[in-house]
């Protein structure tokens, strides 16, 4: 509580020692603000403490029992205030002065990368020289991490996505495939530019007559999948009806400013599967998740990214998910991604009558899940556009070409 | 409802029935990673009708079945298979045929025994089991009337039916879709049995549903027809072999 040395000397010799340190070194110029910094938060506090005192006096002056203590006590404690607040303004003054409680130190180059302490607006310190080193030192560790992160990402998408590898030819699987798909290539329609859903979806069923399509929107889905019950599966309930149906009338005009929320695409071929994919943002054309489900589940599980209760839909959906990043990367040539992923959910209309090309027969001890199951590998790396999707053809898990 | 077939063992020419198959079939299943899940059964009760007068006895139809099913507790169901009927009631139905003595039990078979999962395949496995107190091994003919045996007084009359397996595929319904794969299942249930060398196989109960009202998707009533074909089919079986 001692008033400060400082306060006493003259002004010129403040202003002399001032001069002096902006010929110090940039370090002890940080130091100096330091201390200025502490020896003002120093002062604050006695302030403060000076008008709790005063405060008292004056309550103790308000009963008048005690007749000349309270004078006293008001008056040494004016004294002491006034001295506190000359002295935080000299330090104010000096620190100013070195740029603390402004920028002006920074502008100038000879501070050796280090910055004077600054004192924000609010009050916060900020001790610049040692936050530069920390941050720095994260900074580094930062690439490090990046740079780690980087390629264990690389190297997963090598394993799980290796079609996806740059420079990386694929080789036929057998010629004949190949000459069939060149084949149509007379037959096949132009890819359009820029086609819209209900077209799109007309065109797919008039391909695979035996699977039904439907859009919806989300909430209308979400409450179709709820509706889904084991026994009567197949029929739509009043309270969700999809925004196109396959074999509905009212395509055009009507449709046009719906086809906007369509988010969920069903797909669904009676006894054998529903497919459920979803569309990211709605109304676009870009298919996001893909899910397959029992004809007879139900439930609000039901979407682009629940899971089947069946294994043979389990598995047939984690299938899905690396054709649908194959379509998404690479397409097939002709058709948008989302167009080639419909067609290859269609060709799984033979998912319990097609036996493997591979081994002939239909059911097969998967080694990974120790189960029996059909096949449930439908090429996708060339699409037949073909009419009859009998041409795509189907694998064990096991006994697939990409099994790797 | 998944599709079920209902299998019985068929013993190859020359051989009879074992109850060594019991065991083998079921260390099959689990030699192709079935899992024992839990236990089932179902009652198959053979009625006859209380008549004042006997004689009219002929007029009503011998295999006037009853069965009651695992999967469907409060279900009960009738079939009468020479007349292409079966009926699914309310299990109370039992009580109330008590009550009105119209019909009494001829012979009850009672079947009792484990289910195994294996993926989306479920094997179920049920041995004749004993009624009351009677040491039953089985079912025979005697005559033109079934009875539940014991061990000890019968064991000269031919069983005719040990166990009863059935094996449903979970995932879809529909008879005509699942055929293929209850088929290949079948062999590949077969392939492991050989290796034991067992003499017979397991022969699907394969019949014109439709003559029953019922349609290609799954029910309780398929199943119910099944037993009831499966029941048939050991009587007829055991009257070829009888001559």
């Amino acid at each position: 509580m001692q008033p400060l040395h400082q306060s006493q000397l003259p002004q010129n010799s403040a202003e002399a020692e001032n001069n002096q340190s902006e010929l110090d070194a940039p370090p002890k110029q940080v130091a100096q603000a330091m201390d200025r910094l502490n020896q003002a938060a120093r002062v604050i506090a006695d302030i403060r403490l000076g008008a709790d005192r005063i405060l008292e006096a004056l309550f103790v002056a308000s009963h008048p029992r005690h007749t000349d203590m309270p004078l006293q006590l008001f008056l040494r404690e004016d004294t002491s205030m006034r001295q506190h607040l000359q002295d935080l303004s000299l330090i104010g003054k000096k620190l100013e002065e070195s740029g603390v409680l402004t920028e002006s130190l920074r502008s100038r180059s000879n501070s050796w990368g280090l910055h004077m302490p600054l004192v924000c607006p609010d009050g916060a310190v900020v001790a610049y020289a040692w936050k530069r080193q920390l941050a720095g030192q994260a900074g580094a560790s930062a690439v490090d991490r990046t740079r780690l992160a980087l390629k264990a990402f690389t190297d997963q998408k090598r394993r799980f996505f290796p079609h996806i590898d740059d420079g990386l030819k694929m080789e036929p699987r057998s010629k004949k495939p190949r000459a069939s798909h060149s084949l149509l290539q007379h037959d096949r329609e132009e890819p359009v530019g820029y086609e819209t859903l209900p077209d799109m979806l007309s065109r797919l069923e008039k391909l695979v007559p035996n699977v039904k399509v439907s859009t919806y929107g989300r909430l209308n889905w979400l409450k179709r999948a709820s509706s889904l019950h084991v026994s009567g599966g197949e029929d739509s309930t009043e309270a969700s009806k999809p925004i196109f149906q396959s074999s509905s009338k009212l395509r055009s005009g009507l449709q046009a400013e719906v086809v906007d929320k369509v988010a969920v695409i069903e797909l669904s071929v009676p006894s054998v599967f529903r497919a459920v994919v979803s569309l990211n943002p709605a109304g676009s054309l870009d298919p996001d998740a893909v899910a397959f489900f029992s004809p007879d589940e139900g439930g609000s599980y039901l979407h682009a990214r629940g899971l089947s209760v069946y294994h043979v839909y389990k598995h047939i959906t984690e299938h899905a998910a690396t054709a649908l990043q194959y379509f998404l990367g690479f397409g097939t040539g002709s058709g948008t991604p989302l167009y080639s992923l419909l067609l290859w959910i269609c060709s799984f209309e033979s998912l319990f009558s097609k036996p493997c090309s591979k081994c002939g027969r239909l059911l097969a001890m998967d080694k990974k899940s120790a189960l029996i199951l059909p096949p449930l590998h439908r090429a996708y790396q060339e699409l037949p556009l073909a009419v009859n999707m009998d041409v795509c053809e189907a694998y064990h898990a096991g006994c697939s070409p990409d099994e790797s | 409802m998944p599709v079920k077939w209902v299998l019985y063992w068929q013993p190859n020419q020359g051989s009879t029935v074992s109850s060594q198959i019991l065991n083998e079939a079921t260390q099959c299943v689990e030699s192709i990673n079935g899992v024992k899940e839990g236990r089932w059964k179902a009652t198959l009760i053979y009625y006859k009708p209380m008549l004042r007068d006997q004689a009219n006895q002929a007029e009503f139809p011998r295999d006037f079945l009853g069965i009651s099913l695992a999967d469907q507790p409060s279900k009960y169901y009738f079939i009468i298979r020479s007349q292409r009927i079966v009926l699914e009631s309310d299990s109370s139905i039992q009580l109330i045929m008590e009550k009105l003595q119209s019909y009494k039990s001829k012979v009850a078979l009672y079947f009792e025994g484990f289910q195994y999962q294996l993926g989306d395949f479920r094997l179920r496995v049920g041995k004749v089991v004993p009624t009351h107190s009677e040491n039953v091994r089985g079912i025979v003919m005697e005559g033109m009337e079934l009875f539940a045996f014991g061990a000890d007084s019968y064991s000269h009359l031919v069983v005719i039916l040990d166990a009863i397996y059935d094996v449903e595929y979970l995932p879809i319904s529909s008879m005509e879709k699942s055929r293929k794969v209850m088929e290949e299942f079948l062999e590949i249930w077969h392939e492991a049995l050989f290796k034991r060398s067992l003499p017979g196989k397991f022969v699907n109960t394969e019949l014109n549903f439709g003559e029953f009202g019922l349609g290609d998707s799954y029910t309780p009533q398929h199943t119910a027809v099944r037993y009831a074909l499966v029941m048939a089919h050991m009587i007829a079986t055991v009257q070829a072999v009888r001559g």
